[in-house]
């Protein structure tokens, strides 16, 4: 690089690094945002929040649907074992739970930016851009502050795997076993992991299949032990309720669609991570991150299409993605790619000037992920960038909506948010008795009994597994003294139950959704 | 005298030093498959993976609708995988 093309480089990595800083500030305000909202933000975190509460108190999620309360939980108990002593502090609360979240983000962007860092030649620039890279993603900024488990699964897996690349080729036996556990640790916080244990293990066959092999059995054994304690503790209902319950209809459309949604929004780091994996298939020994990145975005992406799934299976992906073009810019800088002759031109002498095209990337992948606020303090950047509210009047998210299964979340809540939740709940305190919610944050705010996990019994019913004649015939005698519906995610014989004993007689709306407050019907009425 | 026998204990721990990081890195890479290896790997498994995606139409008369966008995109994956394969088989014994 001459002296003026190395001063070009540096401003254009500066303006890198600042407008993804400026990123990174919109997510912690939206997290900041998050943490002092009492309510469901996201569809089901109140089910996460009432799992912890029932972990806190020693007891299992995975239960009887048949029986009141008619609950149960599909989600593996790590997340939830982690957030219960903080039921004990603090009582049932979202604030935790989302804070966890955001830690894990962050815990997950360090790893990146220390793998990039070690494999890439200690360049702390390109290091702190990957990481910033990560945080950035539109999809990484919906999730990763919620009272939701994906993201501290993301970050176990990113801690497994990064710690695996380095211990296994070492013979490092104890780096290998602690980065199995996280795997395992990834695993019991949410199934997807799965994808990154299939990636590690085929890595390691690859890279030395005699030990591997001994690794994998001890790795199998020790996730199958905790498995079958799971399902002997719960009586079998651990099988049945995050398993069985847990294979849904795929959506050919919802997978095309958020695929598309994935490289428009990720295309200028995807497509030099894409150029990373060639260059080790063919030129050099193929790195854990290749083939994590391939497993993830490949069956992850396929696996975003199920019901119930959607843009956040794509986010390990993005971690994978985000190391592996790091480690490609890095080598490319440092020169220690092992091009053969005929691409010689790709080393960092003869490209030259072509080596400002590399934060130029990360402006473009800037950019391109870029999501504000557009009102209040934010108003003038908007102006300037020349973007208007897209997801709400007053937020712009270049994320927008394509197909079922993305996340219409990121914005800003209100005050009126607040109050519309508040308003809800004392609509539950005026009446007696249990009430039915979609929603289990109002009514764990009343202290009132959570009753049923609309998603969980619709999955069931759909696999056979739920008759529901006990909460039918309770619907039926009028026993609730409220229902509280916002997506009808019940199975069709109970929406037809609560259709026959109680009116709709009011709507709430909060935060983007209508919450429709239904009543016990007088008899007579219509 | 007494300073070059030391410079020579420390050439030589140095020299051991490399050695063992040589011998280690070498055993690293004999210790993994080749590219050959993976290669034919590859291949056989997208191969058989494209006939056995194809037989589906074939065994299971009774189905309706003959090849889906489904089965398409996991055909044209196999056959990707088996082309990917096959051109990593010439690499020959470079570690994989």
């Amino acid at each position: 690089m001459t002296r003026l093309t190395r001063r070009l480089y540096n401003a254009l990595v500066l303006a890198a690094l600042a407008a993804l800083l400026f990123s990174l500030l919109v997510y912690v305000l939206y997290a900041a945002n998050l943490l002092g909202f009492p309510y469901d933000y996201d569809q089901g975190e109140g089910f996460e929040v009432h799992d912890t509460v029932l972990f806190s108190r020693l007891q299992l999620p995975y239960r009887d649907t048949e029986a009141y309360p008619f609950y149960a939980s599909n989600y593996p108990p790590l997340f939830h074992i982690m957030a219960a002593p903080f039921v004990w502090l603090f009582g049932p609360a979202y604030w935790y739970g989302r804070l966890l979240g955001f830690l894990a983000s962050l815990a997950a962007a360090a790893a990146i930016a220390r793998a990039v860092y070690m494999e890439g030649g200690r360049r702390k620039s390109i290091a702190a851009l990957s990481a910033l890279a990560f945080l950035s993603s539109n999809f990484v900024y919906h999730i990763g502050p919620l009272f939701r488990q994906h993201i501290m699964m993301v970050a176990f897996e990113t801690l497994a795997i990064v710690m695996l690349g380095r211990a296994f080729p070492k013979r490092d036996r104890r780096g290998i076993a602690v980065a199995l556990l996280l795997l395992i640790c990834a695993g019991y916080t949410k199934q997807l992991a799965a994808i990154s244990a299939v990636a590690a293990v085929a890595w390691m066959l690859l890279r030395g299949p005699k030990r591997a092999l001994g690794w994998t059995i001890s790795f199998a054994l020790a996730g199958g032990a905790i498995f079958a304690a799971l399902n002997l503790a719960s009586d079998g209902q651990w099988w049945l309720q995050a398993i069985v319950a847990n294979v849904n209809d795929f959506d050919r459309e919802q997978a095309f669609g958020l695929f598309i949604l994935w490289f428009k929004l990720h295309g200028f780091l995807l497509m030099p991570a894409c150029l990373m994996l060639t260059y080790e298939t063919y030129f050099d020994r193929l790195s854990l991150y290749s083939l994590w990145l391939a497993a993830t975005a490949l069956l992850g992406g396929i696996a975003s299409g199920t019901w119930g799934a959607g843009d956040s299976y794509f986010v390990t992906s993005i971690a994978a993605l985000s190391i592996l073009s790091g480690i490609f810019f890095s080598r490319i800088l440092g020169g220690s790619l092992k091009l053969p002759r005929q691409l010689r031109f790709l080393s960092s002498r003869s490209l030259g000037a072509g080596m400002l095209l590399i934060p130029l990337l990360y402006l473009g992948y800037a950019r391109a992920t870029l999501k504000l606020p557009t009102d209040g303090r934010f108003q003038g950047i908007a102006d300037l960038l020349d973007v208007e509210g897209n997801t709400r009047e007053n937020f712009y998210d270049s994320a927008s909506f394509l197909v079922g299964g993305y996340a219409q979340i990121g914005y800003f809540l209100t005050e009126q948010d607040r109050a519309a939740g508040d308003r809800i709940v004392e609509l539950i305190q005026a009446t007696d008795g249990p009430v039915l919610s979609e929603e289990a944050g109002f009514t764990i705010a009343a202290g009132r009994d959570v009753v049923t996990n609309p998603t969980q019994l619709r999955n069931l019913d759909l696999a056979g597994h739920f008759e529901g004649k006990q909460l039918i015939a309770m619907i039926d005698r009028q026993e609730f003294g409220l229902v509280i519906l916002r997506a009808l995610f019940y199975p069709p014989a109970t929406l037809e139950a609560i259709d026959r004993a109680y009116l709709h007689r009011d709507t709430i709306h909060m935060n983007g959704f209508d919450y429709l407050i239904l009543y016990p019907r007088e008899r007579d009425e219509d | 005298m007494y300073g070059h026998s030391i410079g020579a204990r420390s050439a030589a721990a140095l020299y051991s030093a490399a050695e063992s990081d040589y011998t280690r890195a070498m055993s690293e890479n004999r210790e993994g498959l080749t590219k050959r290896q993976l290669g034919i790997g590859l291949a056989i498994f997208g191969a058989l993976g494209f006939l056995t995606i194809l037989s589906i139409d074939l065994l299971d008369a009774g189905r309706q609708g003959g090849i889906g966008p489904a089965q398409s995109l996991a055909l044209l994956l196999m056959a990707a995988l088996t082309l990917v394969g096959i051109s990593l088989i010439p690499l020959g014994d470079a570690p994989a």
